[in-house]
């Protein structure tokens, strides 16, 4: 019995692990796939967006109390919460942004091209159609805002 | 539930989002804001503030409740891949944090409307 | 997958470094292992891998059979990416400056031993979604008497998906298939749409309950990953998003099928018999073609093989 046990052995587990694949882009190191830096960045942005959320319910709960809410923005009037406010809002552009194309592409099922009759060099049609020039879309227009967006904070 | 359902909350809650965040997030930009703040420290003072909640309230109130779904929901997703044998756990996770969040920041909205 | 020196691949370095990511099932132990390779021009990662089974390391372990892209079983990680060992030429992942190749087992995978992964998990999930025709009446498919009629149009709709050769690429290089081992992964959900599609089939409705779950379609997040490294073009993530419309669509009553395809039937007029002659122009001397046709020789391989 034993023997056999030796015999056959232990499966290695092989799996990245959440942190991983969920942080990391290059984990697969294909080219041709900025889909998968998206995915990376909507998962990281949308965390980002929920701690600024649950963080922003409790503050805004100061508005109640003139005295307490001049203290509070007071506390986070310093140049690192500008920063860190300056962060959220980039991450908020380029979540809405690209949920946009993933409402369009994960719920409607568009821009991922048509079955075809594959020919070398096999480039899928997912890969080069709408929804392609839309992730470039995205991603110009994601800096173009943050970079707005910084303009009216810091200058405004 | 099933796991459509859920999701279909996840896009539905996404558009409401691009529409009621874009109004939240235009309210601080002096020159667009229905609340005309001079600039935009302004649009942080009190007195601004205590407008929004009073004019807009149904806004904040439907913007609380879809950031709060969408926002959870994504992260249950998350944890759902991180531990899929803990399904009944993070789900009850999921409910618990979504109704207190909730009626948290139900609580402040209610404050300003009857102060 | 997109090789982006199709068709004008240089040289390849005379010789390679091979690192082998080794895994030994009894000790439980994983290492690197480095191997000196010397390359001839279109040499394949699994010639090289052959080459070091038969002149360097009797012990490492790899799966193959085809050799030509078409079995599936040959999938390893090289450079990082999931890809078919006989189809990567050598000189297509190495060059003079850097001619270290690394391989490594699929990943999300278990590991049985050094390169070889076990695909039960894997091929679970893809029987889990059906993957064959359902009728509302199966004894059309079981007792088949007649094909299903179908157009050249509504082929094309299926055919790209129905190339998979369940190689495991798209899910070694999912990042859900990453961390959740319940995820039903990019092979078993583009097929599943493969069949919800088809005009033959009538099991959608199972196929929908099946896909519909936590682990199930839900899960992708079209990172892509998986069209980007499949070998044979099957595009997977275009087929779970356009898979997750049916279901939001079906879920909302909006989604039924258009057409399900009849069985073709008796033909209308029976078959007639045309006289073919035999070709006479490269015959061997003194064979008469009409006369083999008439009385065939049964040749006995057993007896044969015994005489000899
Ligand atoms: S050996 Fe068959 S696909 Fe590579």
């Amino acid at each position: 019995m034993a023997s056999e046990e030796r015999g056959r052995g232990r499966l290695l587990h092989n799996m990245p692990g959440l942190l991983q694949a969920s942080l990391n882009p290059w984990l697969v190191r294909v080219r041709n796939n900025p889909e998968r830096l998206a995915f990376v960045l909507h998962r990281v942005t949308g965390v980002i967006i929920l701690a600024y959320l649950v963080a922003h319910i409790f503050v805004t709960s100061a508005t109640v109390d003139e005295a307490l809410w001049e203290s509070v923005m007071g506390a986070l009037s310093g140049p690192l919460s500008r920063v860190g406010e300056w962060i959220v809002a980039g991450a908020v552009i380029f979540h809405g942004l690209n949920g946009i194309r993933l409402i369009l592409v994960e719920f409607l099922g568009l821009g991922v091209g048509r079955p075809e009759r594959p020919k070398p060099p096999y480039v899928p049609p997912s890969l080069r159609s709408g929804q392609r020039k839309g992730l470039y879309l995205v991603f110009a227009l994601s800096l173009a805002g943050w970079a707005l967006a910084g303009v009216i904070m810091f200058a405004g | 539930m099933r796991a459509s359902t859920l999701q279909l909350l996840q896009y539905l809650s996404a558009m409401a989002l691009v529409v009621l965040l874009g109004f939240h997030i235009i309210e601080r930009v002096p020159g667009l804001s229905p609340l005309t703040p001079e600039s935009y420290e302004e649009s942080l003072s009190y007195e601004v503030v205590r407008r929004a909640y009073k004019e807009y309230w149904w806004v904040l109130a439907l913007l609380l409740a879809a950031a709060l779904f969408h926002g959870l929901n994504g992260l249950r997703g998350i944890l759902l891949e991180w531990r899929p044998a803990a399904h009944r756990v993070i789900n009850l996770v999921f409910v618990a944090a979504f109704i207190a969040l909730l009626a948290y920041g139900l609580r402040t909205i209610a404050l300003h409307l009857a102060g | 997958m997109a090789e982006k020196e199709w068709g004008r691949l240089p040289e390849p370095p005379r010789e390679v470094v091979l690192r082998v990511k080794r895994y030994d099932p009894e000790r439980g132990r994983t290492w690197w292992q480095e191997y000196r390779v010397p390359t001839y021009r279109g040499m394949t990662v699994l010639d090289a891998l052959l080459w070091v089974k038969e002149n360097a390391d009797p012990s490492l372990s790899m799966r193959y059979s085809c050799r030509m892209g078409v079995c599936g079983s040959c999938g390893v990680v090289v450079n990082g990416v999931p890809r078919l060992a006989c189809q990567t030429q050598i000189a297509a992942v190495a060059s003079r400056e850097n001619p270290v190749v690394t391989v490594e087992p699929l990943h999300n995978h278990p590991v049985v031993r050094d390169l070889v992964t076990d695909f039960t998990a894997f091929f679970e999930k893809h029987r889990r979604i059906i993957p064959h025709i359902v009728r509302r009446d199966m004894r059309e498919v079981e007792e088949a008497e007649y094909e299903f009629l179908m157009t050249p149009d509504e082929h094309l709709s299926i055919y790209q998906y129905s190339l998979c050769i369940m190689c495991g690429l798209c899910y070694s290089a999912c990042p859900v298939a990453a961390s959740d081992p319940e995820y039903l992964g990019p092979q078993a959900l583009a097929q599943a749409y493969r069949f919800i599609v088809d005009v033959r089939d009538e099991g959608y409705d199972r196929r929908i309950a099946i896909v519909d779950t936590e682990h199930g379609c839900h899960r992708c997040h079209f990172a892509a990953t998986c069209s980007a490294v499949c070998p044979k073009d099957v595009d997977p993530a275009a087929a779970i998003q356009r898979l997750r419309r049916i279901v939001f669509l079906r879920r909302l009553g909006l989604w039924r099928k258009r057409k399900v395809a009849p069985l073709a039937g008796p033909l209308e007029k029976p078959l007639r018999r045309i006289r073919a002659e035999y070709p006479r122009h490269n015959l061997v001397e003194g064979a008469d073609p009409e006369r083999q046709a008439r009385e065939p020789v049964d040749i006995d391989f057993r007896e044969e093989w015994l005489r000899e």
